[in-house]
């Protein structure tokens, strides 16, 4: 962690917004994400990050965590949430061209899944110049397990993060 | 290029797992999800047969559902054999009675998503809000052999 104290004057000079994206648009909604990186609070909903890493992304469709097994999910205990977003951006100097897609399926009181495979949820492409935020949205909630793939003709690395946000009511 | 949050008015700090993003909705609380059933039903041709296998029309497959938005029915099928599914729905009084015989057919016969050794997945309602006290959810297999289905069902307030 690291903190450090400045006046209003010089937090303004200091202000950095990140270069924005576009990305193409496949069967999952791809947003401009700069804005959302500054805001304290993403109201109305209750957010947690689910995970958060970097991801080596190779000619293989691999989990946001690196692995190759299609049975492993990416993110367990979702089934709060109604909608999760994938965020980030893709280290290096060459164009972005990065394929997601993402799986899901429920589980028993056990944490076993009901059977075998995945339901396919969506796919996107992320395509953007360098060094650009990138943003997914899932819009299909309340599944248990999510199995998130990427898959590059270029190796990149991308630095990214999964956010769960649930719904609310007013007390 | 990490990401940061303003942290008491006059600080920059980086986002961790020590300083998470403040996320806070004022006089709020969250929404959870329930689960409100698991359990594996043979389909066969039977009518009326709900998911916990009962062919009592009266009975409910689930009970104390008014506080539920909506349901989420998963399931995973383990053969694709044509089968049909519908959903019965109807309020309570104080007493947990319901307020008169019968069901609301909110879902008619329909032919059940999904091909062999599928997750699956239907909102009940569709659309609008449910809130129904009582929910009798129906399968029945119209043609091919009998097969197992595992569902899931989630409650959603």
């Amino acid at each position: 962690m690291s903190a450090e104290r400045i006046t209003r004057r010089e937090m303004l000079k200091r202000l950095v917004i990140a270069p924005v994206g576009a990305a193409v648009l496949t069967t999952l909604e791809v947003r401009q994400a700069s804005a959302a990186t500054m805001q304290p609070y993403y109201a109305p909903y209750f957010v947690a990050v689910l995970w958060e890493g970097r991801t080596r992304c190779d000619s293989l469709w691999r989990s946001l965590k690196g692995d190759v097994v299609p049975v492993l999910p990416t993110v367990q205990g979702t089934t709060p949430y109604d909608r999760l977003y994938w965020t980030g951006y893709a280290l290096g100097s060459a164009p972005v061209n990065v394929a997601m897609r993402v799986w899901a399926r429920a589980v028993d009181h056990n944490g076993v899944p009901l059977g075998s495979g995945w339901r396919a949820i969506g796919q996107a492409a992320i395509q953007t110049p360098p060094l650009r935020w990138f943003r997914v949205e899932i819009p299909e909630g309340h599944w248990d397990e999510y199995r998130i793939e990427v898959r590059s003709a270029i190796p990149r690395l991308v630095y990214s993060r999964v956010i769960a946000s649930q719904g609310y009511w007013k007390e | 290029m990490p990401v940061r949050f303003l942290r008491n008015a006059s600080e920059i700090a980086d986002v961790s797992w020590e300083t998470p993003l403040p996320v806070q909705v004022a006089n709020a609380k969250p929404v959870p999800a329930d689960t409100l059933l698991v359990a594996t039903t043979t389909v066969d041709t039977t009518a009326n047969r709900d998911l916990l296998g009962s062919t009592s029309t009266e009975l409910p497959t689930l009970d104390g559902c008014m506080q539920y938005r909506k349901l989420v029915w998963f399931y995973f099928r383990a053969s694709a054999d044509a089968t049909n599914y519908r959903v019965l729905a109807r309020a309570t009084d104080h007493n947990g009675a319901p307020l008169g015989t019968g069901w609301q057919e909110i879902v008619p016969a329909t032919t059940l998503p999904g091909g062999a050794n599928t997750h699956n997945r239907i909102d009940i309602p569709a659309s609008s809000d449910g809130y129904y006290d009582q929910y009798r959810i129906e399968v029945q297999r119209t043609a091919g052999s009998n097969y197992n289905l595992i569902s899931k069902i989630v409650g959603v307030r």
